[in-house]
C-alpha cells in the first residue's frame, strides 16, 4: 500500500523540483480573440521592427476573458494593453479608474475616428476617452446566391417581398432561414436586423434613451411581433438550433438566408471558400424606402492605468490606430477596421462598409442599455426566447424589459 | 461448479451491456471527430471521417506545445494528488478513528470546505496568491488544488476508516507499534479502495480544469494542457477538430490512471477476501 | 485506559495521543485554512460592500441582499434555486439508484468484468467540454441521431428540440449529468459492498435468505457509510451545479432561464458576460453568500443525521 502512496509522493516531489524562470520585460497585451493570435503575433513583429518595443499577445477563451481580467485588475495587476469590450464593458472599467484616459493628441490619427465609434470608448460617468476602437460590426441578412437562383428568385426589395420569398423557398423545400433560438444573443442580433424598420430606428433610439418613450411603446411591441413571425421559416426544431448549427446550415448551403453580423464573413470564407453569398440590409417596408443597419463598435484597445510603460503603450496604440494596421486588420481578419477611410478587396465586406456609412443606426440594447444589470440585452434575449417559443406575448416581453431596465435606469422610473 | 443464472442475473448483465453501449457510442463519435475538419464535424457528425488525416493531432502538437503543457499538467495534478492523498488520509484517519472533543467541529469545518468551489472565491484567491507570490507558479496551482481536494478526501477517508473493526489498531498498539506505524502500516493498507477512489475523484477535476490556470498562469511556459487547448476556442471560430484531437489525447493519462488505480483496487479486494 | 499513568491531557486525550492527533490533522487544516477558508470568507464579506467594477467601496450593510431579494433578481434567484433542488432530487434517485444497480452487477463478477469496470467509469474522466459537445450533437434537432431515429419511426411529435425547449432542457441536462457521473456512485458502492465481510453474507444465505432479502437486509444497511458519502456529494454537487449547464446552455441558462442555476447566476453577476451582462460583484457575492449558507445548513444537518444513523445501523 505504502508503495502506491510513496510513488505518488515521489513523482509529485520530483515534479515540484523542476520549476519556473523569469520573463523579459515587455508590453503585455490581453485579448478575447484566440482565433486572431497569429495576426497579432505578426503585428507585434512589425511593431517591434519599427520601434524595438516587444509586445507579448495573450488570448483568452472568449467566455472566460472577463473572469481572468477582472481577477487580475482586482488585485492591481493585469496587462499593459487591455482589449476592452465597447460601451458598458469599457465604461465600467473606465469609471472605476482601471483604464488610462487618452488625450486624442497622444494617439496619432485618433481625432479622425468617427464620433459614434469613439463614444463606445468613453466611461458612463467619466466621459473622457479610454481606448482606440478596433472594429465596427454591422448587422444584416446574408443570402446564398446559388440557392436563390435555383429557386428562381430575385433579391426582395421590400419587407413584404422578403416574407414572400421566405414562403416560396419553404414551399420549394429549401430551409428559408438558418437562424435558430437556442443561443439568446443570436436572437438579439436578429432583432437588430428586423427591429429598426418597425420601431423607427435612430429616432426611437434617441427618445427611448432620453426616457421620452419606453419599450412598452406600440412600435417596439410591433417590432418584437415581426421577429416572432419569422419562426415558420426557421429550421425544424429552431428552439434547439444553436449558433454553430445555424452557421453549419448556411455554409453547407442548406439554408438560403442567415440573419447575422459582419463578423461572420471571415468564418464563412474560411469554412467554405466556394460559398457564393451576399449581404443586404433588412429591406424597407415600402419600395424605395430608406433601409437601416444596426451597427456597433466591437471593442477597443485600452491601456491599464497601472502600466509602468505608458509611453510605449501609447506608441503601440498609435500603431493600432494607423491605416497601415487598419488595412491589415480588414484584409487578414475580414472584419471592418475602425480606422476611417479604408476599403476592402472583399466584395461583401466592402458592401458592408458602404451600407454602414450610409444607413447605420445604433444597435439598440448594446449601445443604450447595457450599463447595469439586468441589462436590456439580457432581458431582450430571454424575452425573445419566450416569445418565439409561444410562452409569452410581445406585450409581456416589452413590459418585462421596461420594468427590468427601470430598476436602474432613472428616466424609466414611474413609467 | 456451474450455478444457474437467475432472471436477476440476466437483468444486471443487461444493464451493464446497455450502459457500455450508451457510454461507448458517444465516445466513438469523439474518436472519429478527432480526424475531421470543423466543417465536417458539423455537417456529418456521425459519418466516418472522409479521409484518415492526422492533421488535427499535428496541429495540437505544434500550436499547442502539447509536450510542454503535458509536463506541466502532470506536475500539477500529481503534486496536488500527493498532498491530497497523504494529508487527506491522515486527517480522515484522525477523525474516523479517534473520539475527541473537537471531532465534530473539525469534521464540519472540512465539510464546509467542500462547499466552496474555487470559482466562487476566485477574486480573493487571486489577491491572496499575489500576496504570497504564488501567481505564475505551478506551486500556486498545486496548493490551491490540494486545498480544494482535501475536504472531499477527508470526508471519504473518515467514512472508510470508521467502518474498520476497532480491535485492529488497538491490537497493533498492544504489540508496541507507534501511532505513525499504526496509521501507515496497519490502517492505511486496509482502506486502499478508498484511496483509489479519492485519487481518481480528485484527479479528474484538477486535470480537466482550465479556469484556474487561465486566471493564475500567464507565462506561456507554465500553461497546463487544458489551458493550452483553450486557444482553439475562438469568439467566432472554434477549431473543434483540433479540440477533439487535443481533448482525446488529454483524456488518455486519466484513463491510464484509472486503469492503474482500479487494478490496485481489485487486488486490494481479493487480498481482503482471502484474509476473511 | 489507566488515567493515573498519563495525567496530562490534550483535546481530551492523553497528551501523546493528542499530539499525534494534532500532527495528523494540522497539514490538512492549514492548507485548507489558507487556500480555501480565508478566500471564501473574503468572498462572503464582499457581499457587505458597495462595488465599482472590482474596486471595493463603502460598507453597504445588507443592501446587496435587499437588491437580490427585490425585482427582478428575486425571480431569477427562486427559479434557479428550484432548478438546483430539482437537480438534487432527480440525481439522488436516478443517478444513485443506477449507480447502485451497476455496482451490484459488477460485484457479481459477470463475464467481461474488466471491460465493464472500465466502461462504467469512463465518462467520469472525460473533459466536460467533450461531454457537453457530444451530447449537444446527439440531442441536436437537425443533425442528431435521436431525432433522426424518432422521425424514422414516425414519432415526429416526439422529435423535440431537447436542449432548446424550456420543458425538456433541464431534464435533458440532468440525463447527461447522469451519463457523465453515474460511474462514481457505482465505484463507491462497489467498494462498499466489497468491504462487507463474507461471513455476514454466508450466514444470511445459510439462514435461507433469498438474494433479494440478502440485498435488502444485509447489503443495504451495511452500505450506509457509502450512502452518506454519495448523498452529501450529490447534495453539494447539485447546489453548486455549474459546469455542465455552462457548457451546454450558456451562462444565462438558456432557453429563457429554463436551465439557470445559482452558480451560473453568481458567475454572470460577478464577472459579467460577453453578450448580455455587466459585472456586479456585490450582487454576485450576495448570491454566493446565500448559496453557501443554504448548502452549509443542508449539509451539516444531513451529515449529522446520516452519521448518527450509520452508528445506529
Amino acid at each position: 500500500m505504502s508503495r502506491l502512496m510513496l510513488s505518488f509522493l515521489r513523482v509529485g516531489i520530483l515534479a515540484l523540483a523542476i520549476l519556473g524562470t523569469a520573463l523579459a520585460q515587455s508590453l503585455t497585451f490581453w485579448s478575447w480573440r484566440p482565433e486572431d493570435k497569429e495576426f497579432y503575433d505578426d503585428i507585434a513583429r512589425q511593431f517591434e521592427a519599427q520601434t524595438g518595443i516587444k509586445v507579448v499577445f495573450t488570448a483568452y477563451k472568449n467566455t472566460d476573458y472577463n473572469t481572468a481580467l477582472s481577477s487580475a485588475l482586482a488585485a492591481g495587476s493585469g496587462p499593459d494593453i487591455i482589449q476592452t469590450r465597447a460601451y458598458g464593458g469599457l465604461a465600467q472599467l473606465a469609471d472605476a479608474g482601471y483604464l488610462l484616459p487618452i488625450v486624442s493628441q497622444e494617439v496619432k490619427g485618433l481625432d479622425k475616428f468617427p464620433r459614434t465609434l469613439l463614444n463606445a470608448a468613453r466611461g458612463y460617468k467619466d466621459k473622457r476617452l479610454f481606448g482606440v476602437p478596433f472594429a465596427t460590426q454591422t448587422l444584416g441578412i446574408f443570402y446564398n446566391k446559388a440557392l436563390l437562383k435555383k429557386a428562381g428568385m430575385e433579391l426582395p426589395q421590400t419587407w413584404g417581398a422578403f416574407l414572400g420569398t421566405l414562403e416560396k423557398l419553404k414551399k420549394a423545400g429549401i430551409t428559408p432561414l438558418a437562424n435558430g433560438a437556442k443561443d439568446g444573443w443570436t436572437l438579439e442580433i436578429m432583432f437588430g436586423v428586423v427591429g429598426p424598420n418597425f420601431y423607427g430606428s435612430t429616432g426611437f433610439y434617441n427618445e427611448v434613451v432620453g426616457g421620452k418613450r419606453t419599450f412598452n411603446d406600440p412600435v417596439f411591441v410591433r417590432a418584437l411581433k415581426e421577429e416572432a413571425q419569422l419562426t415558420p421559416y426557421m429550421p425544424q426544431g429552431f428552439m434547439g438550433v444553436g449558433y454553430d448549427d445555424m452557421r453549419t446550415l448556411f455554409i453547407n448551403e442548406q439554408a438560403a438566408f442567415f440573419i447575422g453580423g459582419s463578423f461572420e464573413i471571415g468564418y464563412f470564407r474560411a469554412q467554405n471558400p466556394k460559398l457564393d453569398f451576399g449581404f443586404m440590409a433588412a429591406p424597407p417596408l415600402v419600395q424605395g424606402g430608406r433601409p437601416w443597419v444596426s451597427s456597433f463598435a466591437d471593442g477597443n484597445y485600452s491601456i491599464n492605468a497601472k502600466t509602468t510603460h505608458k509611453k510605449e503603450a501609447l506608441e503601440f496604440l498609435s500603431f493600432l490606430a494607423s491605416k497601415e494596421f487598419g488595412q491589415q486588420f480588414t484584409d487578414k481578419l475580414a472584419q471592418i477596421s475602425a480606422v476611417p477611410g479604408l476599403t476592402s478587396k472583399d466584395p461583401v465586406l466592402s458592401q458592408v462598409i458602404e451600407l454602414t456609412a450610409k444607413y447605420q443606426t445604433p444597435y439598440l440594447m448594446l449601445v443604450g442599455f447595457r450599463y447595469q444589470n439586468p441589462t436590456g440585452s439580457f432581458l431582450l434575449q430571454n424575452g425573445l426566447q419566450s416569445l418565439l417559443d409561444g410562452k409569452a406575448t410581445a406585450e409581456q416581453v416589452a413590459a418585462d424589459i421596461t420594468k427590468g431596465v427601470a430598476t436602474w435606469y432613472a428616466p424609466f422610473q414611474g413609467k | 461448479m456451474r450455478r444457474r443464472l437467475s432472471g436477476l442475473d440476466w437483468l444486471l448483465r443487461g444493464a451493464l451491456i446497455l450502459n457500455a453501449i450508451g457510454v461507448l457510442s458517444p465516445l466513438l463519435v469523439m474518436l472519429v471527430s478527432a480526424f475531421k475538419s470543423t466543417r465536417e464535424i458539423f455537417a456529418s457528425p456521425f459519418a466516418p471521417p472522409s479521409m484518415l488525416s492526422f492533421q488535427n493531432f499535428i496541429k495540437v502538437w505544434q500550436v499547442g506545445q502539447f509536450d510542454l503543457y503535458l509536463r506541466n499538467s502532470l506536475i500539477v495534478t500529481l503534486g496536488a494528488l500527493a498532498l491530497i492523498l497523504l494529508f487527506g488520509a491522515m486527517a480522515g484517519y484522525a477523525l474516523g478513528r479517534f473520539r475527541f472533543r473537537l471531532n465534530d467541529v473539525i469534521y464540519l469545518f472540512f465539510l464546509a470546505g467542500l462547499m466552496i468551489p474555487a470559482k466562487l472565491a476566485l477574486i480573493p484567491l487571486f489577491v491572496q496568491l499575489k500576496a504570497l507570490g504564488l501567481l505564475n507558479s505551478l506551486w500556486g496551482l498545486i496548493l490551491v488544488y490540494a486545498a480544494g481536494g482535501i475536504p472531499a478526501a477527508v470526508f471519504i477517508m473518515a467514512g472508510f476508516f470508521r467502518t474498520l473493526p476497532s480491535d485492529l489498531d488497538n491490537a497493533a498498539r498492544m504489540d508496541g507499534a507507534g501511532e505513525w506505524q499504526v496509521f501507515w502500516r496497519v490502517m492505511l493498507p486496509l482502506v486502499r479502495p478508498a484511496l483509489a477512489i479519492v485519487g481518481i475523484y480528485s484527479a479528474i477535476p484538477i486535470w480537466n480544469d482550465f479556469l484556474l490556470p487561465l486566471v493564475f498562469i500567464q507565462k506561456p511556459e507554465l500553461k497546463t494542457l487544458m489551458q493550452g487547448l483553450t486557444v482553439f476556442f475562438g469568439q467566432y471560430q472554434t477549431d473543434w477538430g483540433a479540440l477533439f484531437a487535443g481533448l482525446t489525447l488529454a483524456s488518455l493519462p486519466l484513463a491510464l490512471l484509472y486503469l492503474l488505480l482500479s487494478e490496485e483496487f481489485i487486488k486490494g479486494l481479493t487480498a481482503g477476501a482471502t484474509k476473511g | 485506559m489507566s488515567r493515573s499513568s498519563h495525567p496530562r491531557r490534550f483535546l481530551g486525550l492523553r497528551l501523546e495521543r493528542g499530539l499525534w492527533l494534532t500532527l495528523f490533522l494540522a497539514p490538512a487544516l492549514v492548507l485548507m485554512l489558507v487556500f480555501t477558508t480565508l478566500p471564501a470568507i473574503n468572498a462572503l464579506v464582499y457581499s457587505l460592500f458597495k462595488w465599482q467594477a472590482f474596486k471595493r467601496g463603502a460598507f453597504a450593510g445588507l443592501e446587496n441582499f435587499q437588491r437580490l431579494f427585490a425585482y427582478p433578481f428575486d425571480q431569477q434567484f427562486l427559479r434557479a434555486l428550484s432548478h438546483n433542488t430539482l437537480a438534487f432530487v432527480v440525481l439522488l434517485v436516478v443517478q444513485t439508484g443506477l449507480g447502485l444497480l451497476l455496482a451490484y452487477a459488477l460485484w457479481k463478477h459477470p463475464p467481461g468484468l474488466r471491460f465493464f469496470r472500465v466502461t462504467v467509469f469512463l465518462p467520469v474522466i472525460l473533459s466536460l467540454v467533450i461531454v457537453g459537445f457530444l451530447w449537444q450533437l446527439f440531442l441536436n434537432p437537425l443533425f442528431g441521431p435521436l431525432n433522426k431515429l424518432l422521425h424514422g419511426v414516425g414519432l415526429h411529435a416526439l422529435a423535440l428540440p431537447w436542449l432548446g425547449d424550456p420543458a425538456t432542457a433541464l431534464p435533458a441536462l440532468l440525463l447527461v449529468n447522469v451519463w457523465r457521473w453515474v460511474g462514481f456512485p457505482a465505484l463507491v458502492f462497489l467498494a462498499g459492498i466489497n468491504a462487507i465481510s463474507e461471513e455476514y453474507l454466508e450466514a444470511a444465505k445459510l439462514d435461507g435468505a433469498s438474494e433479494g432479502q440478502v440485498f435488502r437486509h444485509v447489503i443495504l444497511p451495511l452500505l450506509a457509510p457509502s450512502f452518506t458519502i454519495i448523498v452529501l456529494l450529490t447534495f453539494i454537487g447539485s447546489f453548486e451545479w455549474f459546469d455542465l449547464p455552462y457548457v451546454m446552455e450558456g451562462v444565462n441558462g438558456t432557453p429563457a432561464g429554463a436551465t439557470d442555476t445559482l452558480a451560473l447566476m453568481f458567475y454572470r453577476l460577478a464577472f459579467g458576460t460577453v453578450d448580455a451582462g455587466i459585472s456586479d460583484v456585490g450582487l454576485g457575492a450576495a448570491v454566493n453568500t446565500v448559496l453557501f449558507f443554504l448548502v452549509l445548513l443542508g449539509a451539516v444537518l444531513g451529515a449529522l443525521y446520516l452519521r448518527r444513523r450509520e452508528v445506529e445501523g
